[in-house]
């Protein structure tokens, strides 16, 4: 005999255990009733499916694990505090966050495809605990789609859904992780089997599994090096590219988006620090260039999967802080001249603002800030979203 | 077996407290009627539309020679695989203005050369293994990695 794992063709009437309480179905032509067996690719089968889950569970796991990450060092509870250093852990973690997400698109699709005859089974449930498990199939099978489709038309700045994005892809991938874990609990037994058994039928799985998972590398290499700069050349359908921008750095908001070129060409602009300091600082961009300048390599890490690095020249924030009088343990709200908007202002916690990379910067790439950048002056700090390096600095106040 | 029941109890019961969770903050913080629109969208669509398409694609390239159909296939699932991630790139919705270096690139240029190259090696591959099986005509190999028949249905089961 040929040992082969189960089809997801065969009918499961034979396996019914004869559901008398069920309501009882309208009598359909069996052309509809066994449209499963109807599939001829043996590829769908359990074997192809749970490799495929398997390989899309470490995807979404990986995604889970650094959304939150982006998420905690966004809106840190009270009780944890992010380390400012590696310098590179936020950029690492929203590199792989997104490069998983995209691999996981051909994955998902195949994956759904592989079980698709089941989707068709008749009856649709054989009892109300197969009702359940199906309802959380398609809580699954929903979610992992939104996540996908909303995830990559949010990197690539399409906004057709009328939601904010940040909270949906949030809230839903709670509910995926969840339908998830279930899903792994009902499939185990039976994946484990199928995976440890090698098949005897001769049938190339092996080939539209690599098939599959080449495709998922053709969109990570064609867009990888929109963070992994030296590959950024590779990267011909990717919405960013490090080195292309002004002064050779991709741009997020522009000045005139955020209303705020005239407020920042102003000569009367001033740098004020105030709050719990022991001297309150107004400081001209003459008085800040006269401050002693530092020099920090440091990357803008975007939570949309891209990063470039750039030369900053500044002042370190824990020089002004200490100019001002700033306690060790206090924290810092970094206000941008923007009069509105979810990132005008950021919070500053003690490891930032004490870490020597961490600057006001003046210039950036040998040269002044340009106005999209920041200008007369912005926050880089190592480790940190780059919607929290906040641009066009105005004020600081010591909390 | 018991034990089994528990981890499955615990795992439906963590599961659905996340699920509960992530409801309860669309709920309080999203639009739900628009979030469960592409939620759901998303699902039939693609099962009532995209599936269908690779079914139909499925049954057309059957008729395709078997020495061709498999390269022609694995050749089809990469480059629409790719061509789904590029779509918004292409259409360039998201192009601002204000903000040149977010979608810099000519995709379309860009989509059209990765799928030549796709096209390119699903062209090769079966041209090299021609050249091979010419340079040892009765080399082992040809049909020997073919599948075997499906075995019956089954429908006795």
């Amino acid at each position: 005999m040929v040992r082969r794992p189960a089809p997801l063709t065969a009918s499961l009437r034979a396996r019914l255990p004869r559901p008398p309480r069920l309501p009882r179905l309208p009598r359909l032509p069996a052309a509809l009733t066994t449209l499963p067996e109807r599939f001829t690719s043996r590829l769908h089968d359990e074997r192809v499916a749970a490799w495929l889950g398997i390989a899309l569970g470490v995807c979404f796991l990986t995604a889970f694990c650094t959304g939150l990450v982006s998420h905690l060092m966004q809106n840190p509870p009270n009780w944890m505090t992010w380390p400012s250093r590696p310098v590179n852990l936020y950029r690492v973690t929203q590199g792989l966050h997104v490069m998983t997400g995209l691999a996981a698109v051909p994955l998902l699709l195949a994956k759904l495809w592989t079980v698709y005859p089941r989707l068709l089974q008749w009856p649709p449930a054989r009892s109300a605990g197969h009702a359940i498990e199906r309802a959380l199939v398609f809580v699954l099978v929903g979610g992992s789609l939104f996540q996908l489709v909303t995830g990559v038309m949010n990197i690539d700045y399409w906004y057709a859904f009328r939601f904010f994005f940040t909270t949906a892809h949030y809230w839903t991938a709670y509910i995926i992780i969840g339908a998830l874990l279930i899903h792994i609990a009902n499939q185990w037994a039976k994946a484990r089997r199928t995976v440890m058994t090698r098949p005897s039928d001769g049938l190339r799985r092996r080939t539209f599994l690599l098939t599959v998972f080449g495709a998922s590398g053709v969109v990570v290499a064609t867009t990888v090096g929109e963070t992994v700069s030296p590959l950024a050349r590779l990267a011909v359908l990717a919405p960013r590219r490090p080195g292309i921008g002004s002064q050779d750095l991709p741009v997020n908001k522009s000045a005139a988006a955020s209303g705020v070129t005239a407020l920042a060409r102003d000569p009367r602009w001033r740098l004020t620090v105030t709050g719990r300091v022991r001297r309150e600082l107004s400081l001209s961009l003459e008085q800040l260039q006269a401050m002693p300048m530092r020099t920090a390599r440091l990357p803008i890490a975007c939570v949309e999967g891209w990063s470039a690095e750039a030369t900053w020249e500044g002042v370190r924030l824990r020089d002004l802080l200490a100019m001002a009088g700033a306690d060790d343990d206090a924290g810092v709200r970094v206000e941008s001249l923007e009069r509105y908007g979810l990132y005008r202002t950021s919070q500053v916690r003690p490891p930032h603002w004490h870490d020597p990379l961490t600057l006001l910067a003046l210039r950036v790439n040998g040269e002044p800030l340009d106005l999209d950048h920041g200008y007369p002056c912005r926050l880089i700090a190592p480790n940190r979203p780059g919607v929290m390096q906040t641009k066009w600095v105005g004020r600081l106040v010591v909390t | 077996m018991r034990a089994h029941g528990l981890v499955r109890a615990a795992a439906y019961a963590g599961g659905l407290a996340l699920i509960g969770y992530g409801l309860s903050g669309i709920v309080a913080d999203v639009p739900v009627g628009r979030w469960a629109a592409w939620f759901a969208g998303a699902a039939v669509l693609h099962d009532g539309v995209l599936v269908p398409a690779v079914l139909v694609a499925g049954a057309v390239t059957g008729w395709v020679p078997v020495a061709y159909r498999r390269v022609l296939r694995g050749a089809l699932l990469v480059a629409a695989c790719v061509s789904a991630v590029a779509i918004p790139l292409v259409l360039g919705y998201g192009r601002r203005p204000d903000v040149p270096s977010q979608l810099p690139l000519p995709y379309g240029r860009n989509l059209a050369i990765v799928l030549g190259a796709i096209g390119a090696v699903a062209v090769a591959v079966p041209a090299a293994q021609m050249l091979a099986r010419r340079r040892r005509p009765r080399a082992a190999g040809g049909g020997a990695h073919r599948a075997a028949p499906p075995p019956d249905k089954g429908r006795g089961r």
